[in-house]
């Protein structure tokens, strides 16, 4: 008879270990059928929280063989085949306190959500005797970011946050955006502030939150629109903002990336000199860049110049 | 110790907006205690939307209609003044929702869109695609969040401690840290859903819908009103139950049997899949039991076509519902139908509610909003859509009627509070140390068969005095069961030791009130008694918990516009 084995990470607020469960292999069963066939058949003591079965609670994340999934509507079929294995690892999620075995702590992180504002910041137009008016078009921007479930997947999966906790989680992000494009808030500015002061531009473009995200949020793209924002707003005064500008006016004005003035751009004379001096004479060593050619405008420079006028010409039409 | 002015119970729909009616008057301390953290509640799984007649999709339509259709709904059994004030009170309720953020989809005119809903005579039902109640649930939680709600996550109701008729306080379990705590309160509002997992196997609901703060209610001595009325969602996923909206049959689906026939042309020829829940339910299980469904025993099922609607409608309006049946069927419903059977997913009977204008229960202090209560504007049954209104507008009323409460009401006795506190302590105790008994698991499962095979969808009295005995049973094995983990902290095997003693406290009032009304209403068939008799039963039942002892009591319906009629679709 096929068995699958689960090595489950276990905890109860001092010690940690892994413990196995053997148990028959059924075709067409998830991985949330598996942990309560466990607890009810073998161990009692195993602590998960589920609750609806159909991803929309967003109770029973964990990590599978390393990866961040619902528990309740992932196929044990697919993640065998996947991972060419009958032993899966069961793990909690990543970037947050564990309470006992998979059961994390949420708790911190409401207190980090309360820094964007979670809420609508109403504007003039609506009152809570009359609603709002909000066109269909209106309505559909809001529509995919509402999916969030705060199953903390994203947090789970995202590189940035495991090395800089001051970076906010991307459930988060997508809670400050949901607000800054919804068109009954008056201030998506104090939405978006804050994500700006907690390290906005230091997303990595991992795409981790994206692919493991069960409702499929694009979080890259609306973290590329709070970046815009911000840019908007003014706040040019910082690494991220110089960096994407620098590439803006490089690639308008030759069609090319300037590598010799893109760092000092992007982070200072002083700091470039004091940082990356070092490395930039290793790369002039090994040809990889040369100070002395400055880059000439690429042929059918005048296309991307097009271009550029085109996607401004767009936006202004949209303001 | 722990002392608030007002604790709500239950950070659902009704319990967040209670928490945040309450807590609008900056004066008055107001906590909010919840098994879960508040955004896994199972308001956020109610899909296809919200009635109120806003008149936006219709203009024909009227709050005097939405309360006609809810009366008759309900088979005659909701009070009328009640529901007059339900739905006269829901387009407000609507335009404020907007206000706090709910992203409603919308029509041509930016007004809230709306679309048509079992029993309902205009479409009024307000959705946000299909996950209404995903949306509101989580507007609600950020409203908390911006008025400072002090959430106690991880904590767990145990008892409410009433003395002669009056609230003294409530005691809890953190579970987290293993604690049990004695809180005062002036008012309390519970708010903790209702009890469908009774049927276990065979719900759309969660796996934490156990009746806590019914079953606390009833053991506090407040009675349960109308317990036998469970509604069966006709559309629970054949393999696991779980539900798929409603929406798919307000969007134009089709029920289909074995012959391709739509056979609801037999059991609703106006109506056809737009019929109210209980009638669909019925109809199906009918085709089941005659020969013709799809496969056998817990196995058998009809079908739900939607691919007529096609791609893109069902892509724009059934995301979720496609979703469903593709992760848990393997079936794409743009290309194939999907087996569905009846699952249990309402419970219309509740903690009793004697005002419906402040939610006050018989208890001074005690006040109850959305499924765990019985006020009652669903009656016999509920109508699809009435149930997210419900928790947002009661749940309002009882967070005004509690701060009604809180200004003039002191804190109760506090050693009667520690007392049970000390009480549940030794509980605990007792249960983690103990190393034999039976199997809580194997207690919970047989409550579930007995229930679902006799006290389900078709009922006669034969088969649930069955039932009643082996509840009797299982409660005798309940008082020795083991729950295998010695643990202080997060200790789930306890959570659900004390859940399955509250399924089995409801099962059996359920099966009490059942036995007891020899009649069929609503979602109450009986084989035996087919037949709606007004003349004897036209009034609520009120099961009350002494002890051990249970006792049942009548009250009358309050009828104000509409006599009882035959209930035809």
């Amino acid at each position: 008879m096929r068995t699958i084995t689960f090595r489950i990470q276990r905890y109860d607020g001092s010690r940690s270990w892994f413990q196995e469960y053997v148990i028959p292999y059924e075709s067409g069963r998830t991985v949330l059928w598996a942990l309560i066939k466990i607890r009810e058949e073998q161990d009692p003591t195993l602590t998960f929280t589920a609750a609806c079965r159909h991803a929309i609670c967003g109770s029973c994340a964990v990590r599978v063989n390393g990866h961040s999934v619902l528990a309740c509507k992932t196929s044990l079929d697919e993640l065998l085949k996947v991972f060419q294995t009958d032993v899966l690892e069961v793990t909690p999620l990543s970037n947050f306190p564990v309470i006992r075995d998979l059961v994390v702590d949420w708790r911190p992180k409401t207190e980090r959500l309360k820094t964007v504002k979670p809420w609508l910041i109403p504007t003039q137009a609506g009152s809570a005797a009359t609603g709002f008016a909000q066109s269909p078009q209106e309505y559909r921007r809001i529509a995919s970011p509402t999916d969030c479930i705060q199953c903390g997947i994203c947090s789970s999966e995202c590189e940035q946050l495991a090395e800089n906790p001051r970076f906010l989680d991307p459930f988060i992000l997508n809670r400050a955006y949901r607000f800054a494009v919804d068109s009954r808030d008056a201030a998506p500015e104090e939405h978006i502030r804050p994500a700006l002061e907690s390290d906005l531009w230091k997303c990595l473009h991992c795409y981790q939150c994206v692919t493991h995200c069960p409702k499929e949020i694009r979080l890259d793209q609306e973290i590329a629109y709070l970046r815009q924002q911000t840019i908007r707003m003014g706040e040019t005064d910082n690494p991220g903002a110089r960096h994407a500008l620098a590439f803006h006016d490089d690639v308008r004005n030759t069609g090319r990336l300037d590598e010799v003035t893109l760092p000092i751009k992007t982070e200072g004379l002083l700091r470039t000199v004091t940082r990356r001096l070092p490395f930039a004479m290793r790369l002039i060593r090994t040809g990889k860049v040369n100070p002395l050619q400055r880059p000439r405008p690429v042929r059918g420079i005048e296309g991307i110049r097009k271009i550029y006028a085109h996607v401004k010409e767009k936006e202004g039409k949209r303001q | 110790m722990l002392q608030y002015d007002i604790v709500v119970v239950g950070a659902g729909g009704a319990g967040m907006s209670a928490a945040l009616a309450a807590s609008r008057d900056r004066h008055l301390r107001v906590a909010m205690l919840s098994k879960v953290y508040p955004t896994r509640s199972h308001t956020g799984a109610a899909q296809g939307g919200i009635n109120a007649a806003m008149g936006f999709r219709d203009p024909t339509d009227s709050v005097e209609k939405h309360f006609r259709d809810t009366v008759k709904g309900s088979d005659f059994l909701a009070d009328q003044d009640a529901v007059e004030f339900f739905t006269a009170g829901m387009p407000d309720i609507i335009r404020e929702l907007d206000y706090y953020g709910v992203p409603f989809s919308r029509d041509e005119h930016g007004r809230v869109a709306q679309r048509p809903f079992g029993g309902a005579s205009s479409p009024r039902t307000c959705y946000s695609a299909d996950k209404t109640g995903h949306v509101i649930l989580h507007t609600l939680f950020e409203q908390c969040l911006k008025n400072g709600v002090e959430f106690f996550e991880d904590w767990m109701l145990l008892s409410v401690v009433v003395s002669d008729g009056k609230l003294d306080g409530i005691v809890a379990l953190d579970i987290r840290t293993g604690e049990i705590h004695p809180i005062l309160a002036r008012a309390v509002v519970i708010a903790t859903g209702g009890f469908g997992r009774i049927y276990w196997t065979r719900t759309t609901n969660a796996f934490n819908m156990t009746g806590d703060g019914t079953a606390v209610c009833f053991e506090a001595g407040i009675p349960l009103k109308d317990p036998e009325f469970v509604q069966f969602h006709p559309t629970g996923l054949a393999r696991t139950g779980i539900l798929v909206s409603e929406a798919c049959r307000g969007e134009g689906g089709y029920l289909l049997n074995k012959h391709g026939e739509r056979f609801m042309a037999r059991y609703a020829p106006e109506k056809m899949e737009l019929g109210p829940r209980d009638l669909v339910s019925r109809a199906i299980e009918t085709e089941i039991r005659e020969g013709r469904g799809f496969g056998e025993g817990l196995q058998a099922h009809v079908l739900l076509d939607l691919r007529h609607l096609g791609r893109e409608k069902i892509l724009e309006r059934l995301p979720q519902v496609r979703d469903l049946a593709l992760t848990f069927e393997g079936v794409d419903v743009i290309e194939k139908p999907v087996g569905i059977r009846p699952s249990a997913h309402y419970t219309m009977g509740g903690i009793h509610v004697q005002d419906y204008r402040t939610c006050a229960t018989p208890v001074e202090g005690v006040h109850a909003a959305g499924e765990c209560s019985c006020i009652s504007v669903h009656g016999a049954n509920r109508l699809g859509g009435n149930s997210l209104a419900e928790v947002v507008f009661f749940g309002k009323y009882a967070g005004l009627g509690a701060q009604e409460t809180a200004r003039h009401r002191d804190f109760g006795n506090e050693k009667r509070v520690v007392a049970e506190a000390q009480r549940w302590a030794r509980v605990f105790e007792t249960m983690r140390k103990k190393t034999t008994g039976h199997n809580l698991f194997q207690i919970r499962d047989r409550m579930a068969e007995t229930m679902w095979y006799n006290v389900g969808i078709f009922r006669t009295e034969k088969d649930m005095v069955k039932a009643l005995h082996t509840l009797d049973e299982l409660w005798e094995m309940y008082q020795d069961a083991y729950i295998g983990d010695s643990s202080v902290r997060y200790n789930q095997a306890f959570v659900h030791y004390v859940e399955v003693g509250n399924l089995l406290k409801l099962a059996k009032a359920v099966t009490l009130g059942a036995i007891a009304r020899k009649e069929s209403r609503g979602s109450h068939a009986r084989e035996d008694y087919p037949h709606r008799n007004d003349g004897e039963f036209l009034k609520h039942t009120l099961v009350y918990k002494e002890g051990d002892r249970y006792r049942l009591d009548y009250l009358p319906v309050r009828i104000t516009k509409y006599p009882p009629e035959e209930r035809k679709y």
